[in-house]
């Protein structure tokens, strides 16, 4: 029985860590949405942020250097997403996907080179205490660093929104970006902030998947969990905390449906593999039926162009 | 402290239009200053450049003899100019505290204190915590004026800002306007209501294409005079012939109107029921939100109700859709003419096709017959004199009223038997108002009916034979208009009862 206990304790904490990257990316777009931008580029943020933290820990051999690098390429890229969409007004869905078509070739050929090269160990915290203690132990510790940032994120983001002046100006401007710019806000420069740290989390949401979850470089590694993060902010109507349960969920169902097509369930793989979408959307559209809310946390102004009368 | 406004050479083109020459006017306080005009008259391009949100191309601002730079609005807030703009500037889903201490400099605690303090001392009464999107017009609007009040003006300019209130909302706001003069707040009114310039403004100026055209005391003035000075020439007065004949035949009949939604934009309706005889025009008075938009697209058909019965012309269309009913010779004219009744976008030719008939014969085989749609559509333009003969100008091109004047043109170009419309004439100018009016007359006297449903009740009573109060969705009984008056019609439209 006790051997029961402490498998499901590891599988706990195999399902928080596959579901990192999906927290960080969706948190951050989930402001960047807020402010009324939306940024289809989360993958190609991602993938960016991925190579780019790989590449980094190759060269420098140094790991703080390539998470903050990650972060800094995802930084830049969106300052290309934030020029074209906030400075020269151009359209925000074809930009982000032109973004994203253009994050995962740029990291096709960067990546060239690193295929192969096996990644580094990331230092894990409290590793004894995963080992005394059984079935919390594997939960609570023996993780890095930057897991335990992300399940911290969506509270902090929740209270930033909720409780600072800041994240009060960021649903202003969300909601009607010219009424802000008459009460006097940057409404652009909100924007583009909004903009560059959604970029910085899916940069570090990248990292993540090629340092630490599995390190190594893959081309195309994210394999979709931007759209993923993209489709959970929407299926979360823009609150932090569900978007936390809907990437639980989301990396749970992954995790255990592989365990069951080991043990040989006679379900079809198909049905399996498909398991963790459906079940996702099916608990965010549950647990976000209430159409008061969704209305009064859904940035009214999202994906439409702001320009400022002269 | 006295407080002195004055405004000197302003000028700002834009391209195909001088929306300001010259205009050069002083206000002092104490006094409340009308700034009269009709629409592109050039009054809200002067407000958004007092207010800083945008800039003139030539002319300068003095407030007590300082030169303002006015480059953004907050340049405006420094000054302690205020203002109030008649398309709210609120956050609609944040609450109401919150909408007040986004520009707030002091700590929340502080802040909620002389929020307070302001709505004990001006009898406001609105709850801070619910999102504004929950509030009527009248209180959103109070929102703002407490939002001014918090930075105690100098200057407070209020852009038409009885558009969407309720009889007895503007009188307790004429009230609050008039306390505000009293403190020494600086007032600017700017309408182009000229009852409303008469009885609240100690002095008017006018504006027409860009110009100042006159200032005077409002003393000196009458209705007619400034009407006459707002529009250039003089206007005819038209007057309707109340329909009361009552062995008429009906001609349409509602039963058991029920909708329910979960939309906390939307408002339901619950039962409601009335009927309509030839000729006649019912009026469905109300203040916009509570329920005129769901009841137009019930009636229009593009929200089907279950268990609604719709009699017209003796057959039951409840379950037909907007073309199948215009078949059947409705016709109808929504409020939001840019984006309900037209397509900005798109030719003035390509905009009447898009009300096809199978009579009509626009499209054959699939294909557009642009002869005959062009044909057609330069009829409209001359039966219904809007101000253009060119069937290929893009209709964002036309003004609000010339809009207006070519949906209505389309839609009783095919003679219908019943017309519904929605608020035909917010937001024109006193001449192109005249006009829908007369073509409403009009289209009583050749025995087709009309349901008008609007915000206004001075067109209601003009126009109605019999009103109705719409309020939360509710219907109240339907009254002869010679036995309404403004005052009652207040009432039922604030939710209160007569008799």
């Amino acid at each position: 029985m006790s051997l029961d206990i402490s498998f499901i304790g590891v599988l706990i904490g195999s399902i928080m860590a596959s579901s990192v990257p999906l927290i960080l990316a969706a948190s951050g777009e989930l402001i960047t949405e807020r402010s009324g931008v939306l940024n289809l580029g989360v993958e190609g943020m991602m993938i960016i942020g991925a190579i780019a933290g790989f590449a980094l820990m190759v060269i420098t051999d140094n790991l703080f250097i390539a998470i903050i690098g990650s972060m800094l390429s995802g930084v830049i890229i969106s300052l290309i997403f934030g020029f074209l969409t906030q400075s020269l007004l151009t359209n925000h869905v074809a930009t982000g996907l032109a973004l994203t078509i253009f994050g995962i070739g740029l990291s096709a050929m960067i990546g060239k080179n690193f295929v192969g090269i096996p990644g580094k160990d990331f230092p894990i915290l409290f590793s004894s205490l995963r080992e005394s203690i059984p079935f919390f132990g594997p939960i609570l510790f023996g993780h890095s660093i930057v897991l335990y940032f992300a399940f911290a994120l969506p509270f902090l983001t929740n209270y930033f929104l909720k409780k600072t002046k800041l994240g009060l100006v960021v649903r202003a401007v969300g909601d009607s970006p010219v009424s802000a710019s008459n009460q006097g806000i940057n409404v652009i420069l909100v924007r583009y902030c909004c903009i560059l740290y959604g970029g910085g989390m899916c940069g570090l949401a990248g990292a993540y998947l090629s340092l630490i979850y599995t390190p190594q470089w893959i081309e195309n590694m994210t394999a979709g969990r931007g759209w993923i993060a993209l489709a959970l902010v929407v299926f979360a109507t823009w609150s932090p905390i569900k978007v936390l349960i809907g990437a639980i969920i989301f990396g749970g169902i992954s995790i255990l449906q592989l365990h069951m097509q080991a043990v040989g369930f006679r379900i079809p793989v198909q049905f399996l593999i498909a398991l963790p979408y459906l079940m996702t959307i099916i608990v965010l559209v549950v647990i976000s039926r209430d159409s008061r809310k969704i209305k009064l946390n859904t940035p009214t102004s999202l994906g439409r162009i702001f320009y400022k009368e002269k | 402290m006295a407080t002195d406004l004055r405004i000197s050479n302003i000028s700002k083109i834009y391209p195909g239009c001088i929306a300001n020459d010259n205009v050069s006017l002083q206000f002092k306080s104490g006094k409340i200053y009308a700034l009269l005009g009709e629409n592109g008259a050039g009054k809200s391009t002067l407000v958004k450049i007092l207010s800083g949100v945008i800039s003139p191309d030539n002319g300068e601002v003095f407030l007590n003899e300082k030169n303002l730079k006015l480059s953004s609005p907050l340049d405006a807030k420094k000054n302690k100019i205020g203002m109030v703009f008649q398309h709210f500037n609120l956050f609609e889903t944040l609450s109401v505290f919150e909408n007040l201490s986004i520009d707030a400099t002091e700590d929340n605690k502080s802040l909620r204190v002389r929020i307070n303090e302001i709505l004990k001392k001006y009898n406001f009464s609105i709850n801070l915590d619910v999102p504004v999107l929950n509030l009527s017009a009248g209180q959103k609007q109070k929102v703002e004026i407490i939002r001014c009040l918090l930075r105690s003006p100098k200057v407070l300019i209020m852009d038409e800002p009885t558009s969407v209130l309720t009889e007895q909302e503007t009188e307790e706001l004429f009230i609050s306007l008039k306390k505000f003069c009293d403190e020494g707040i600086l007032i600017i009114y700017i309408t182009h209501k000229l009852k409303e310039v008469l009885s609240l403004c100690d002095e008017v100026a006018v504006m027409r294409k860009g110009k100042v055209v006159s200032v005077s005391q409002t003393q000196n003035e009458k209705v007619e005079t400034l009407a006459s000075k707002m529009v250039g020439q003089k206007l005819a007065k038209i007057k309707k012939k109340i329909n009361t004949s009552k062995n008429k035949d009906e001609i349409f009949k509602v039963k058991h109107l029920n909708f329910y939604s979960d939309d906390p934009f939307e408002t339901n309706l619950v039962n409601l029921n009335f009927s309509l005889k030839k000729g006649e025009c019912l009026g469905i008075a109300g203040i916009s939100g509570n329920g005129q938009n769901e009841l137009f697209q019930i009636l229009s058909g593009e929200i089907i109700t279950p268990n609604t019965s719709i009699i017209f012309r003796n057959k039951e269309i409840a379950k037909l859709n907007p073309k199948q009913r215009r078949e059947y010779l409705m016709a109808f004219s929504p409020e939001d003419r840019i984006s309900q009744a037209a397509v900005p976008e798109l030719k003035i030719y390509e905009n009447v096709a898009l009300n096809n008939f199978k009579s009509s014969n626009f499209f054959e085989k699939g294909l557009v017959n642009e002869r005959k749609i062009k044909e057609h559509s330069k009829k409209i333009l001359s039966d219904f004199s809007v101000n253009t003969d060119n069937v290929e100008l893009k209709s964002q091109f036309l003004s609000g009223g010339n809009l207006q004047k070519l949906i209505l043109g389309r839609e009783l170009i095919t003679a219908p038997e019943l017309l519904i419309c929605y608020n035909p004439t917010w937001g024109l100018d006193v001449g192109a108002i005249n006009y829908i009016h007369e073509t409403l007359i009009k289209i009583n006297d050749e025995e087709k009916s009309t349901i008008l449903i609007s915000t206004d009740t001075e067109e209601l009573l003009k126009l109605s034979d019999r009103i109705a109060v719409i309020y939360k969705g509710k219907l109240s009984k339907i009254m002869p208009s010679v036995e309404v008056t403004p005052e009652k019609l207040g009432i039922l439209m604030g939710g209160g009862s007569i008799d």
